[in-house]
């Protein structure tokens, strides 16, 4: 055993409270710490994923209280998968924002806590198996989520950060209202056991714990129309913070509500909601991002599509379309991040970001145009790059599954996608550059976060065996719902004996 | 280490070590890409062999690269071409911007083309298919004209296309459980009827994209006018051909096994003869050479879908003929044009004249090329649309042969602006001062415009291995009855013989215009273009004699109703309507919190009311 | 070597049968003209001696070099025409390249010198020339749909593209196909109109405003060359309609006066026809003579 799920939690808990400290003793430590942590949980999760591969779930128990009645954490294919992507995303972006506010060092322990802590809560929904435990971990994300958002202090940051806040606690509101309604008639927060025993709750309970669920975390996966904060959320947030709204907590959320129709409820109909709800989300995310003309605003809409995406997959239910969703999952988390990062670069000169202020950048900062570029064409699904890849995933599980008209409005879509992100890259690329704008000239440290990023997308897009033998464990065991409560509550059986 | 996997090692090392090495030295770059060009076609020819397969296994599909006789025979057209057009770029493009990227582009181009060609499976169909799509996109931005319309005319419509195919491609891997063509070729007639339709249709559509066939041709007049026209070449005379490959695949191993194919092919058929005449007649009416000879290939193309759509064996045989033919040539008008442009400046008609005396060898490249393309004998271009008439004629397509050779009489029109707009007429001031251009310009369309020359009397070169071609697709031996080299059959037992007609019209050519040259040497004088008597007088130095503009306004006029709407005029209406509801979408986000939080509120009453029939 | 030896005496034997018939039609037809507006017209042997005129010239000034060669492109399809067609029923005598090439060829051969000559033309910097050329090309395409749907109705129905073939159904039937394909006919004889450029279809030259379009520049040889191919092509082009339509000639007697009926056609038609502008021609050809053209080839399909 190298180490524990419950390091995940604590270790940046811990070093979020040690950074301030720190910081009076050294002052770089404030950068450097988290970068530590999250290498060393980086490390951690590479090696436990590894081992749960082999040997199975690994299932937490905190503070020796067994399941059901503890809290506990369950490393498993899938959620250890997750766990790596969020850290590793969050390493990454780490990496990006290394020199974010150089001068201000106030501000730089303030951010920095936030996204570790930010990284913290959507790590623990992941590896939580216990639903009470998961809405405080989603409260620990949202809260240093609209800190972030206001990061700038700007008016329209703040008033970003105020919508999101007004719903997100709406969020809280229902999921609450969710955790009640179960509570009330289960007696139990643990995750397995609620599945155990999801039959015995009378059934119109059960749906309307169901419908307070998804209300709650469709708000935190951004489901149409619950998303009405997130564009505003992306394009006024520091863009590593955007980044990692695209890439780590939006798939917290989107895991949550997976877990909850995949694994918490024995109702039908979920997989139709998850399918309907998604290519809504998907259709009109994309048509409202064509019509953007700010680069992040397009990039947030573009994200809401590609969750939408995500949710179809997931809503196809088999285990190939299960396979898609979490391969979309990967790129989206490895491509969408290179776009906020090197996009806001491309923006970084102006104040209004409008999309037709990149012309001609690439003459400019030419190796961050083509990372974008590169992103750009992973993301609409050419071949031979990652998306390429996840997008053949699902058109393959549509087909399986007889959903021909889900394959067509997913195709009809992409070539929507293809449009706007193809103009930014023309724009980049082909418009007469402007001489007056002096752009930001990439950090270094930014360069090696983003190029690490376009080798993910180079090395997922020839190479696509390097990571989906995890993605085949990792639907796998969504699917299955006995050996997960099995695994849990045998734990706690071996416990208690 | 398979052969395969080494030729796309070569081709896309090739492509990196000279996109980078564009940072270091502008000779280097040039010396990498030329050597992977040349590196890619002698590895190609002596290395890899017909039937060689080789089978991998990539994100748990199976797939497989391979060559057979069809696809090596595709491969001739896009390495000749490629290898030319190769050599052309190093003068064409010199002292131009973005050189690296532009280089990279063009072999990554190369080989998705071979990729297309030797994919055995589905997936890398697709994905090669793709890679050539991006990859040619890049090259018609490269300009930088107009990029957003051009360019996302060109890319949406060939997304539509690679779309259409991987929903073709999804359904048949669903229905069949492999990915492997052959399998699904063996197992089509097992497919439900409506897959039967639905597969060919879906895959046609990719496939009439890339070949520029009416009402999916709309980018091509820009894509293919504005890419830098040594892609051009290659653009329109072999990455085209990739469109026709795929029609070809599946008129013969799909459509024919519809239960009643005929009304399929005729109605792409005439859908190729439409595209030939639409075609035409907007070429004739360009005054951009570019644009005139982007419309051209369109029309070419055409008749090359109506031969691959009618499928007899002589039809096939003259779409595969007509096909290298159109590389030849299309390669070589390009190529001319891109001179001009280089040595001129301009490629507009009505702008530049009388270069004959200047450019003499891009205009014998350009003449012979011009003839190839009108199909007068005794040049290649007659043999091929010879065999195309003859077929159609021979399975009874009355109407169809007319519309045609309508369209292939028009093409005299554009064939005669071409050369009277650059190369004839007044010889101006203006362009006094222009050159020849390069050596390493001039000869490579020169050879193409010779391999035309060849190929009129000795067509058989390419026949025989479209032959082996035809064979591989099941189709019976050709040769002696249809063909043999210098003698063309039809289905009748008409025929023609090529040699003797060609020695003749030679021997009489030459014999007049020895007499011609020889009767009155000495008193016979070269005048210069303004020594002319303009209805009976002479005219001065400065005036204006050059006759380009509305050139063909009377035929214009006369051809003038067919030509009032334009398909680019629907697909705007539709964008602006689609554009409308867009516009109407976004306003849904009106950035408003209080309404963001009634959207909450609404989604969760409706799940509420909803609930008994969302869930059970 | 004999078979060239051979081939190179048909075709000179030909040639100059055909350039002798050819000027004298060009005589004849100028007689027949200046009866009708009531002159008395030149002697019918008065192009001789235009053509021997121009050939004794002395001086001759060139454009370049298409210039230079346009009149030999005419020459070999006045020439190539001429030893495709069969001058005589039977084949024994001049048979020429008959067996080489077929009606698809011929078609095609009939554009190549008009296209040459078009970019001779178009070499001598005059407007005039390039003018009239925009308007022969745009007349080609006009009467070029006629003509091809005549041919092709005659092929479908007699399943065949040799010529040769054709005349040998009508001396085996006894029928000619002017009969018994009467629209084909009616086709190929409206498209011979354009063909022959007399009125209306005489904007290509236009002598007045044009001054003689294409050839406005051409004197001397180039200009005999050019008269003399235009004799041989006219006389090819009526051997032709005689051999597909008209059961072909067993001597020359009979040839001479079916051609010369044949000539008369567009001759006198021309006479008392105005002139049509380019577009109103092109219109011409894609109307009535295209209809039968139809007709033709459903009677052709369906019958």
């Amino acid at each position: 055993m190298v180490g524990s799920p419950v390091l995940f939690i604590a270790v940046p808990l811990l070093a979020a409270f040690l950074i301030p400290l720190l910081g009076f003793v050294w002052k770089e430590s404030v950068r450097i710490l988290p970068g530590l942590v999250l290498l060393y949980l980086l490390i951690l999760s590479v090696t436990l994923m590894g081992q749960v591969m082999q040997s199975g779930t690994i299932v937490e128990v905190i503070a020796g209280w067994s399941p059901p009645w503890g809290i506990n954490l369950v490393f498993s294919p899938l959620t250890g998968f997750l766990t790596t992507l969020m850290i590793l995303m969050g390493f990454i972006i780490w990496i990006y924002s290394y020199r974010f506010k150089n001068v201000d060092f106030h501000e730089a322990v303030k951010y920095f806590i936030l996204l570790l802590l930010m990284i913290t809560g959507s790590v623990g929904i992941v590896l939580t198996g216990d639903i009470f435990n998961q809405f405080v971990f989603i409260e620990i994300t949202s809260i240093s989520a609209y800190a972030l958002t206001a990061f700038y202090k700007g008016r329209d940051s703040a008033e970003a950060s105020f919508k999101y806040l007004m719903i997100g606690s709406l969020s809280s509101m229902f999921l609450l209202l969710a955790i009640v309604l179960i509570y009330s008639q289960l007696g139990t927060l643990n995750m397995a056991d609620i599945a155990l025993k999801a039959h015995l709750m009378k059934p119109e309970f059960k749906i309307l714990a169901l419908i307070f669920f998804l209300t709650g975390l469709g708000i935190e996966a951004e489901i149409f129309p619950l998303n009405g904060w997130a564009p505003d959320v992306y394009s006024q947030a520091p863009a590593p913070v955007a980044a990692a709204f695209s890439g780590i907590v939006v798939k917290a959320g989107v895991y949550a509500i997976i877990r909850v129709i995949f694994t918490l409820f024995d109702v039908s109909g979920t997989h139709q909601f998850l399918i309907i709800a998604g290519i809504i989300t998907l259709i009109i995310a994309e048509m409202a991002a064509i019509k953007q003309e700010r680069l992040k605003r397009m990039l947030a809409y573009s994200s809401i599509g590609q969750m939408g995406l995500v949710l179809v997959a997931f809503g196809i239910g088999t285990e190939e379309g299960i396979f898609a969703a979490l391969f979309l999952m990967l790129n989206h988390a490895i491509i969408k991040p290179l776009l906020f990062l090197s996009g806001s670069y491309l923006v970084y000169h102006s104040k209004d970001k409008f999309i037709n202020e990149t012309d001609g950048m690439a003459k400019h900062i030419p190796l961050t145009s083509f990372l974008f570029a590169l992103g750009a064409v992973a993301i609409v699904g050419m071949p031979p790059f990652a998306g390429f890849w996840s997008k053949w995933f699902v058109l393959s599980a549509a087909a399986h599954a007889n959903m021909i008209l889900v394959i067509a409005l997913v195709l009809f879509v992409s070539i929507v996608e293809l449009v706007y992100y193809f103009r930014v890259v023309n724009r980049i690329y082909f418009f007469p550059k402007r001489k007056e704008i002096e752009p930001k000239k990439p950090t270094i440290n930014a360069l090696i976060a983003m190029g690490m990023l376009g080798i993910f997308i180079l090395v997922i897009g020839f190479y696509p065996d390097s990571v989906t033998g995890y993605l085949h464990s990792a639907s796998h065991s969504l699917l299955e719902k006995g050996k997960y409560i099995q695994d849990v509550l045998s734990i706690g059986q071996s416990l208690t004996h | 280490m398979n052969m395969i996997f080494i030729l796309f090692a070569v081709l896309l090392g090739g492509a990196l070590l000279t996109f980078f090495s564009n940072k270091v030295s502008g000779l280097l770059r040039d010396i990498f890409f030329l050597l992977t060009v040349l590196a890619a076609g002698v590895f190609f020819y002596l290395f890899i062999k017909k039937g060689d397969t080789v089978s991998f296994s990539l994100a748990g599909l199976n797939l497989q690269w391979g060559l057979n006789a069809f696809g090596w025979y595709f491969s001739l057209i896009v390495l000749g071409l490629s290898t030319l057009a190769a050599f052309y770029a190093l003068a064409y493009m010199r002292g131009k911007e973005r050189l690296g990227y532009f280089y990279f582009n063009f072999l990554v181009s190369i080989l998705s083309m071979l990729g297309i060609l030797m994919s055995r499976d589905l997936v890398s169909f697709f994905v090669f298919w793709e890679i050539m799509t991006w990859s040619s996109y890049f090259i018609v931005i490269y300009n930088g004209k107009n990029v957003q319309r051009n360019g996302i005319n060109y890319i949406i419509f060939s997304t539509i296309g690679a779309y259409a195919m991987l929903t073709a491609i999804v359904l048949v891997y669903t229905n069949t459980d492999s990915l492997i063509i052959s399998d699904m070729i063996t197992s089509y007639p097992q497919f439900t009827p409506v897959l039967q339709i639905f597969v060919p249709i879906l895959f046609l559509m990719a496939f009439s994209v890339k070949a520029a066939m009416m009402p999916l041709h709309v980018w091509a007049p820009d894509a293919y006018s504005n890419s830098p026209m040594a892609y051009s070449s290659v653009f329109s005379g072999a990455l085209s051909k990739m469109g026709i490959y795929g029609m070809i695949i599946v008129f013969v191993t799909m459509i024919s096994y519809l239960p009643d194919s005929t009304w399929f092919k005729e109605i792409f058929a005439w859908l190729g003869a439409i595209t030939a005449i639409m075609g035409t007649l907007w070429a004739v009416s360009q005054d951009d050479a570019r644009k005139l000879l982007a419309y051209s290939s369109i029309a070419q193309l055409g008749y090359i879908i109506t031969g691959v759509a009618i499928g007899t064996e002589l039809a096939m045989l003259s779409a595969l003929f007509l096909a290298v033919l159109h590389g030849l040539f299309k390669g070589a008008l390009f190529m001319a044009v891109g001179a001009i442009e280089r040595q001129t400046g301009t490629v507009n008609f009505t702008e530049v004249t009388g270069l004959i005396r200047k450019m003499p060898w891009t205009f014998i490249a350009s003449l012979l090329a011009i003839i190839a393309l009108a199909g007068i004998p005794p040049l290649g271009g007659f043999v091929g649309k010879w065999m195309l008439y003859e077929s159609l004629i021979n399975s009874n397509h009355y109407i169809l042969v007319i519309a045609i050779f309508f369209a292939s009489t028009a093409a005299f029109l554009y064939c005669y602006k071409f050369l009277f707009g650059f190369f004839l007429g007044q010889e101006e001031k203006e362009w006094e001062h222009v050159k020849e251009a390069p050596a390493l310009m001039v000869v490579p369309m020169m050879i193409l415009a010779i391999g035309t020359v060849v190929l009129g009397t000795f067509p058989g070169i390419i026949l025989k291995p479209a032959d082996i071609a035809m064979q591989s697709l099941g189709y019976a031996p050709t040769e002696g009855h249809l063909w043999s080299m210098s003698v063309l059959f039809n289905e009748w037992g008409d025929q023609v013989l090529l040699k003797p007609l060609v020695y003749a019209i030679a021997g009489i050519f030459l014999f007049f215009l020895i007499l011609l040259t020889v009767k009155g040497w000495k008193t016979m004088r070269y005048v210069t273009t303004k020594d002319i008597s303009s209805s009976g007088e002479v005219p001065l130095e400065d005036e204006n004699l050059t006759f380009s503009i509305n050139f063909f306004q009377p035929f214009m006029r006369a051809a003038g109703p067919v030509m009032k709407k334009r398909m680019i005029t629907y697909y705007r209406e539709f964008g602006k309507a689609i554009d409308i509801l867009f516009d109407f979408t976004r306003r849904i986000y009106n950035g408003n919190g209080q309404t963001y939080a009634i959207y909450v509120m609404i989604f969760l009453v409706i799940l509420l009311l909803l609930k008994n029939n969302l869930f059970g | 070597m004999g078979e060239i030896l051979q081939y190179t005496w048909g075709a000179i034997v030909s040639f100059v049968l055909a350039f002798f018939v050819g000027i004298t039609y060009m005589g004849l037809s100028r007689i027949v003209t200046a009866r009708v507006q009531n002159r008395i017209g030149p002697p019918w042997y008065q192009n001789f001696f235009d053509v021997f005129k121009l050939f004794s010239k002395d001086t001759s000034i060139h454009h370049g070099i298409m210039h230079h060669m346009g009149p030999a492109f005419m020459m070999v399809t006045a020439v190539m025409s001429l030893l495709i067609i069969p001058i005589f029923n039977g084949g024994s005598f001049f048979t020429n390249l008959n067996f080489h090439g077929d009606l698809i060829f011929l078609i095609y051969i009939m554009v190549f010198g008009p296209l040459g000559m078009a970019l001779g033309a178009g070499q001598t910097g005059n407007p005039n020339s390039a003018i009239g050329v925009t308007r022969g090309l745009s007349q080609i395409v006009g009467f070029e749909i006629p003509w091809v749907m005549a041919l092709v109705a005659l092929m479908i129905q007699y399943k065949t593209t040799s010529i040769v073939d054709l005349m040998n159904i009508q001396a085996e039937t006894g029928k000619w196909l002017m009969f018994t394909s009467p629209f084909a006919f009616i086709a190929a004889v409206l498209a011979m109109l354009g063909m022959f450029r007399y009125a209306p279809f005489d904007i290509v030259g236009a002598p007045q405003e044009l001054a003689s379009g294409p050839m406005s520049e051409n004197g001397g040889k180039y200009l005999f060359v050019m008269m003399s191919s235009g004799a041989v092509f006219a006389f090819a082009k009526l051997t032709l309609y005689v051999d597909i339509f008209m059961g072909g000639a067993n001597n020359l007697i009979i040839l001479v006066v079916k051609t010369f009926i044949l000539y008369m056609i567009p001759v006198l038609y021309g006479i008392v026809s105005p002139r049509y502008r380019t577009e109103q021609s092109v219109r011409f050809f894609w109307g009535w003579p295209t209809l039968f053209g139809l007709l033709a080839i459903l009677q052709a399909a369906f019958l």
